[in-house]
């Protein structure tokens, strides 16, 4: 009987192993805690194994992180070639809608203007510190002459200071050699803006009883051969009431951003003042507001009496400002308000 | 240290090998270097020392997978079974008929776990699309790692049967040594 089970020991094991195994995996039928012997190897052998996969997890890291970069770099290269193209191209589609929105305004506001006026694009800035002019891509080929009011739909630029047939300078209204004579929307106040070198300007001659209070609209008067009446100048910034002297003076905050400027309006109407018998032809030929029909070109720009007395808060329905329609004439000799209420159109 | 104790280590360090391989081969080609310890261990006309190790190999490898508890250890016995059977007969003392014969029964292995997960344990088999699709590449991959591992085996299970941690062929009779 031993000399059986010695020779068929083998057998017997396997079969005996092998029952069990079969046996074990049979009664599996749902997951069940680990018994002792499978709990006593796991315990055994996961330090060893973890003794080995943390190596190779940390080579596989160096790997991926490291020697398998040299595709990634090249790939990284072709993407970010790829996200260049793709922000350019973004860049030029948000350019083209900020254009866009431009140019309706511009047109919009050129539809409000019935004088001549010519677009034409900023190309250059002024290269000095000290001095506040631009240069224009229109120029006497487009009938710009020297001395024309230089606009947008924000307010005042400044004047043209000199052309090419291509190009003109425009003197901005920030230069210090600039004056433009203006008056306060709201109390009438008149003075003068003189250009400072910086980003305001100074609003001088302004008797001291005025009263100037900081946001007061500035408007050009119409008085003198450049500006039609009632352009945008700025607004008050700051108000200075010296303890002596005649006059205050006040900071005026630009209307226009000019570190921003990108196109502009050049009005072509040089005016002119009269020749003296014209003064005494019509009382309504010197109102650059109300000029008599047929007498077109030479716009009345000689100087008007005083305007009228501040009447603070007094609001009007919009009158097209430099040259209205010349069919109606103005029926007494006020100065008109200007256009659309400045306040309404935000600087650019 | 007794030849038994290092075939102990061998299978372990194969054991460890195989995790590494997981991580690091695709599932396509990953060997199954515990059935290859199994098998080998049948070398020499095998013994109940060897049975009990590739069993045991098999525990160990039940239960860091995720198998039907006793499903490896009855594939690798049955392995180190077959070899014992067949080593004479396909003279498995040369690397390329181990090798082959490695390759041939990776594959029926698969066929062995389908047939054994159908019979033993239903609800857990894998389709055999999914075993045929995996057999042939681990097939040759077993095959090539199993080659050089020949000569380590018979190497060990000589020096076992010397010292007499291995005292199996003596009592195998006349079907002992080859």
């Amino acid at each position: 009987m031993s000399e059986l089970l010695r020779r068929f020991r083998f057998a017997l094991c396997y079969f005996a192993l092998a029952s069990l195994c079969a046996l074990g995996m049979a009664s599996q039928k749902a997951p069940t805690e680990l018994g002792f012997a499978p709990r006593l190897v796991l315990n055994l052998t996961l330090p060893l194994q973890r003794m080995v996969t943390v190596p190779v997890w940390e080579l596989r890291d160096v790997w991926s992180d490291y020697v398998s970069l040299v595709g990634v770099r090249e790939e990284n290269e072709r993407l970010r070639g790829r996200l260049a193209r793709a922000e350019e191209e973004n860049h030029q589609y948000r350019e083209a809608i900020l254009s866009s929105e431009r140019f309706q305004k511009l047109s919009g506001f050129r539809a409000q203007r019935a004088v001549p006026m010519v677009p034409a694009n900023v190309i250059h800035q002024d290269l000095s510190a000290w001095f506040q002019s631009l240069i224009i891509d229109q120029g006497a080929a487009a009938g710009i002459r020297p001395g024309m009011p230089v606009i947008t739909e924000s307010g005042v630029v400044g004047l043209v200071a000199g052309t090419t047939p291509g190009a003109s300078k425009v003197l901005l209204v920030v230069d210090p050699q600039s004056r433009v004579d203006a008056y306060i929307e709201r109390t009438r106040a008149r003075g003068t803006v003189r250009g400072t070198s910086g980003h305001d300007c100074d609003f001088e001659y302004v008797p001291r009883e005025e009263n100037l209070e900081q946001g007061d609209v500035l408007l050009t008067s119409g008085l003198g051969t450049t500006y039609p009446k009632g352009l945008v100048v700025g607004r008050v910034a700051s108000v200075d009431r010296k303890t002596s002297g005649l006059f205050l003076s006040a900071k005026i905050t630009p209307a226009v951003d000019f570190s921003r400027l990108e196109e502009v309006f050049v009005i072509l109407e040089q005016r002119q003042i009269p020749e003296e018998e014209s003064f005494s032809s019509a009382d309504e030929g010197l109102w650059p507001s109300a000029p008599k029909p047929g007498a077109a070109p030479k716009t009345a720009a000689a100087t008007p009496p005083k305007p009228a007395p501040a009447k603070p808060a007094e609001k009007k329905p919009p009158v097209a400002p430099a040259t209205p329609p010349a069919s109606p004439p103005a029926p007494k000799p006020v100065p008109v308000e200007p256009a659309a209420p400045p306040s309404a159109d935000p600087p650019e | 240290m007794s030849a038994l104790v290092r075939l102990v280590a061998i299978g372990l360090a194969l054991l460890l090998t195989q995790t590494v391989t997981r991580l690091v081969l695709p599932t396509l080609v990953q060997p199954d270097l515990v059935l290859v310890y199994a098998l080998a261990l049948g070398l020499r006309g095998g013994g109940v020392q060897g049975l009990v190790l590739a069993f045991g190999a098999g525990f160990i490898e039940d239960v860091l997978s995720a198998s039907p508890p006793g499903l490896f250890a009855l594939l690798c016995g049955t392995a180190c079974a077959a070899t014992r059977l067949l080593d004479r007969a396909l003279y498995l003392r040369a690397a390329a008929p181990w090798a082959g014969y490695v390759a041939i029964y990776t594959l029926a292995n698969f066929a062995l776990v389908g047939a054994a997960q159908r019979m033993f344990a239903p609800g857990s088999e894998i389709a055999w699309s999914d075993l045929l699709a995996r057999a042939p590449g681990a097939a040759i991959t077993t095959a090539l790692c199993a080659a050089p591992l020949l000569h380590i085996f018979r190497r060990l299970l000589v020096e076992a049967d010397r010292d007499g941690s291995w005292p199996v062929l003596a009592a195998q009779g006349p079907r002992g040594r080859p």
